[in-house]
């Protein structure tokens, strides 16, 4: 008796993280019927019970928060999903084992961009996560990692760009020219995971320089 | 850039290149081990480790991959094409071993005996397992080993 196919309910079952957002998320192929159902369940790496995902259950939707239930920064994890098409045809997908630490991809950091007569000033702000400790303090992404640093980057003209780097949050380009536009990019880096943001891009004109007028 | 497991101190490994040597292959060896209701390196065995003991777990621990895990792992490791990043690995982890002098003197003293205790916990779960799963499965968590190596890492 040959196993049916059922490859067609189910595919690509992955976490997706940002942020340490950890989201569960899959694909079917086009032909399978819309009103399939969908089920989530999850474990750390080395326990033998499956948990059922509450409010991903018999769902239709293609994915599922686990951000609460794959919290712990020190643990790995598997989520699986079971699909159950017309006729009671049903698929089961588990992911890859998941480290949040490791997979969790970074957002453009949160930036005020200053404009003054003769310089730009540029204040990053505490990126949030999901992420608590025991005695329920939430981190920020500066908390969970140490190597964390800012790259900031102001384009002065076609040629000319100017850098500025660190671990603080408030930098200051000086020695610019009144009354004129610049672009700015600031990123986020983890060295030692080989992290990189995309970047928080801001478009600001130095003031006009009024003390002769 | 340096390891110091309590009083072993070890220069000239980068941990970057150890991670990157593991990412290479993670994915394919991590994809062949499917008992996941197994984790053979637990919290218990690597929580909490004092420095006293540091020295003894990593040299027990290293010693067991290297002639238990990677020796018997080349072919498979040609078969999965990530050789390369196999030899990387093995060959840094006999650097490191070779580097680590545990000191046999005072072997009488706590942190030899927990050191056993909690690599004996690691060595007992392997060997519950079919070999072949069991090597497939303590090379899929070189990632946990060097998360916790990492804490006796200073740049």
């Amino acid at each position: 008796h040959l196993a049916e196919d059922t490859s067609d309910l189910l595919q690509h079952v992955k976490f997706q993280s940002s942020n340490f957002e950890n989201i569960v998320t899959w694909d079917s192929s086009p032909e399978s019927a819309p009103d399939t159902v969908y089920s989530v369940e999850y474990k750390k790496y080395g326990e033998r019970e499956w948990l059922a995902k509450e409010g991903c259950q018999r769902i239709t939707r293609k994915s599922c928060n686990l951000t609460v239930e794959t919290g712990n920064l020190m643990e790995l994890y598997y989520a699986r999903v079971t699909a159950v098409g017309a006729g009671g045809r049903s698929a089961t997908k588990m992911t890859d084992r998941f480290s949040s630490l490791h997979h969790t991809t970074i957002k453009p950091p949160n930036v005020t961009c200053i404009p003054k007569v003769r310089s730009i000033q540029m204040i990053v702000h505490p990126t949030s996560t999901p992420i608590h400790t025991g005695d329920g303090h939430q981190l920020t992404l500066e908390d969970i990692f140490h190597d964390l640093s800012y790259h900031l980057e102001l384009q002065v003209n076609h040629t000319y760009l100017m850098h500025l780097g660190g671990k603080q949050r408030e930098y200051e380009f000086i020695g610019l020219t009144p009354d004129t536009e610049f672009l700015g990019t600031i990123r986020i880096f983890v060295p030692t995971l080989l992290k990189e943001s995309a970047p928080y891009v801001c478009q600001v004109k130095t003031l006009p320089d009024r003390t002769w007028t | 850039q340096e390891f110091q497991f309590g009083p072993c101190r070890v220069e000239g490994i980068t941990l970057q290149e150890l991670w990157d040597a593991f990412w290479a292959i993670k994915d394919i060896v991590q994809a062949k081990d499917n008992i996941t209701s197994v984790r053979l390196l637990r919290k218990e065995i690597l929580q909490n480790v004092s420095d006293a003991e540091s020295c003894y777990l990593i040299h027990a621990l290293l010693k067991f991959y290297l002639n238990t895990i990677f020796k018997n792992y080349h072919d498979k490791a040609a078969d999965f094409r990530v050789r390369k990043s196999f030899s990387t690995l093995a060959n840094n982890f006999v650097v490191l071993l070779s580097k680590l002098q545990p000191s046999q003197e005072n072997k009488r003293f706590s942190g030899h005996d927990s050191a056993r205790r909690r690599f004996l916990l690691f060595q007992r779960a392997f060997k519950q397992l079919d070999i072949e799963a069991a090597q497939t499965k303590a090379l899929g968590e070189v990632d946990i080993l060097l998360t916790w190596m990492e804490k006796f890492y200073h740049l």
